[in-house]
């Protein structure tokens, strides 16, 4: 079968440990459902003062997407038109602090300057650039290239035991390989990459050297294409992307596409093995897997809340909104609007599929959406392709969310017939 | 009654999101622009996700009666 060595499991298990040091500061041990508040808080006002964890009760001073920014007014917006209306006026919403006060110095270290935080005529020059290679035809160049190989190679080294644990021995490796391996860097170093997400000074070491290959002869992989983009500006002169540049996109994808597809891909997995009739339906037709993961990103997103500087005043859904606050936009509690779906608490994969929030919305919609959907797709359906009457551990502990900026299970105990 | 949709170059990102919901309607050219199949095969609902949920405005469907 495939040549790619293996992860170590136990380093693996460390480095994505959801209640280690990094993952607590985002709520990591909020094991509550925070829902019920939600549709409490939305059922009271579309838009409240105040941030969402301290909505829901949380004393600790959590970080995200816009925060902690302490000297800065907070709202939060609840209902589906609130947030949607948000996302989709980033003049009012910018996505940078800068947007609001140039001189503003802080925040989010390390992405000042990235697609996240651009805003107006120069995001979308940035974004036209990579675009291209994160459209929904370009998923299975991503498969083939840097997911099929790794799922199969995680899928090998539990087939024979007949038991395992998917949340860390599978749904966590395949982002950060599928990512890495776009940048040319091999599976033996995916860890050693991971390790510095935090650090994206450490991450730019590994970078430097493929950058400057590439740059000398182009490969079939994401560095490649990003050292040949080019724009042209208003004056009609070409511009290619500098190295710092393709560090700093590199480091926002790394950060931005593997905690994320790795929960969600676990959300989705716990939903379906804690419904075995309805895991039976999707293996039996799996053209029922595109809803049945479309529905765990409406009812359970990973990342419930991202956040907008307010650029002027606004009186917004009935709240008056002083420019220079920050608004949390709560999407988990927008994807649960009771105007928008009916039974909205219910993970339905048959309810008639509908645009959630999940991956945002605005010029800012999650650029790696296509991606995501294709590791998922190409994770959960090799699981059911290969590991037969596969069903949650009856001896071990159902897997249970937790987390509040970042939600996941913990453990995904399995067995199967081997 | 006929259906035109209409794509505002400028607007459309790319993103995709109308390719999710009406796979048989939209698809991109080289620039990751949406274009519209001829026919526009897909049913009213899922073409009014796709519409709706564009994530600039970038589509709109018009509904045109014929006489
Ligand atoms: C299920 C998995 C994922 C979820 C739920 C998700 C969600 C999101 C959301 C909500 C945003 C908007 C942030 C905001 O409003 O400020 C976003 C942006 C972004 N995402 Fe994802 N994401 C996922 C996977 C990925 C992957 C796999 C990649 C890359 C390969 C990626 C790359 C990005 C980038 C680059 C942006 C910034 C886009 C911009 O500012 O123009 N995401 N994501």
């Amino acid at each position: 079968m495939s040549e790619q060595p293996v992860l170590d499991r136990d380093r693996m298990r460390e480095l994505f440990d959801l209640r280690n040091s990094i993952v607590m500061f985002t709520g990591g041990n909020y094991t509550d459902d925070p829902y019920p508040i939600w549709h409490e808080l939305r059922d009271q006002a579309p838009v409240h003062a105040g941030t969402p964890h301290e909505l829901n009760g949380i004393e600790d001073d959590l970080f995200f997407h816009g925060l902690p920014f302490p000297e800065w007014p907070h709202f939060t917006a609840f209902s589906w038109t609130a947030c949607d209306e948000a996302y989709r006026n980033d003049i009012v919403f910018a996505s940078s602090a800068t947007a609001v006060d140039p001189e503003y110095e802080g925040g989010l270290r390390g992405y000042e300057s990235s697609l996240l935080t651009m805003g107006g005529a120069e995001h979308r020059r940035y974004r036209s650039l990579v675009q291209p290679s994160f459209v929904p035809a370009k998923a299975q160049w991503w498969i083939t290239n840097w997911m099929q190989a790794t799922v199969d190679a995680l899928i090998d080294t539990i087939l024979e035991e007949g038991r395992g644990e998917l949340n860390v021995d599978f749904c966590a490796a395949i982002p950060v390989i599928t990512i890495t391996g776009s940048f040319g860097i091999p599976v033996h170093q995916a860890l050693d990459v991971r390790e510095t997400v935090s650090d994206p000074q450490k991450m730019i070491e590994f970078l430097v050297p493929i950058v400057e290959a590439r740059r000398d002869e182009p490969a079939d992989d994401l560095i490649s294409v990003l050292v040949e983009a080019e724009y042209t500006d208003e004056d009609g002169k070409i511009h290619r992307l500098s190295d710092r540049e393709i560090y700093s996109f590199a480091t926002l994808l790394l950060a931005a596409g593997s905690g994320t597809t790795w929960k969600q891909m676990g959300i989705t997995l716990a939903a379906l093995l804690q419904r075995p009739d309805v895991l039976a339906a999707v293996r039996d037709d799996r053209s029922l897997l595109k809803p049945a993961i479309e529905e765990s990103l409406r009812w359970m997103p990973t990342d419930p809340a991202f956040a907008r500087w307010v650029a002027e005043d606004i009186d917004f859904h009935g709240t008056h909104i002083p420019r220079g606050s920050i608004l949390h936009i709560n999407l988990g509690a927008a994807n649960r609007d009771p105007s928008r779906w009916d039974r909205p608490d219910e993970y339905d994969i048959y309810r008639p599929l509908k645009p959630s929030l999940a991956f945002g919305s605005g010029p800012h919609v999650c650029l790696g959406m296509h991606v995501a959907r294709a590791e998922m797709t190409t994770g959960i359906g090799a699981l059911l392709d290969r590991l037969p009457n596969l069903r949650l551990d009856p001896d071990a502990e159902p897997p249970s969310p937790l987390g509040f900026y970042e939600r996941g299970v913990m453990e995904i105990p399995v067995v199967f017939d081997a | 009654m006929s259906l035109r949709i209409d794509v505002d170059r400028e607007s459309c990102i790319g993103s995709g999101v109308c390719l999710v919901y009406a796979p048989n309607t939209f698809v991109h050219d080289d620039d990751a622009k949406a274009v519209v199949v001829d026919g526009a095969p897909d049913d009213l609902e899922s073409i009014q996700n796709a519409v709706q949920g564009c994530p600039t405005r970038a589509l709109r469907l018009i509904v045109e009666d014929e006489f």
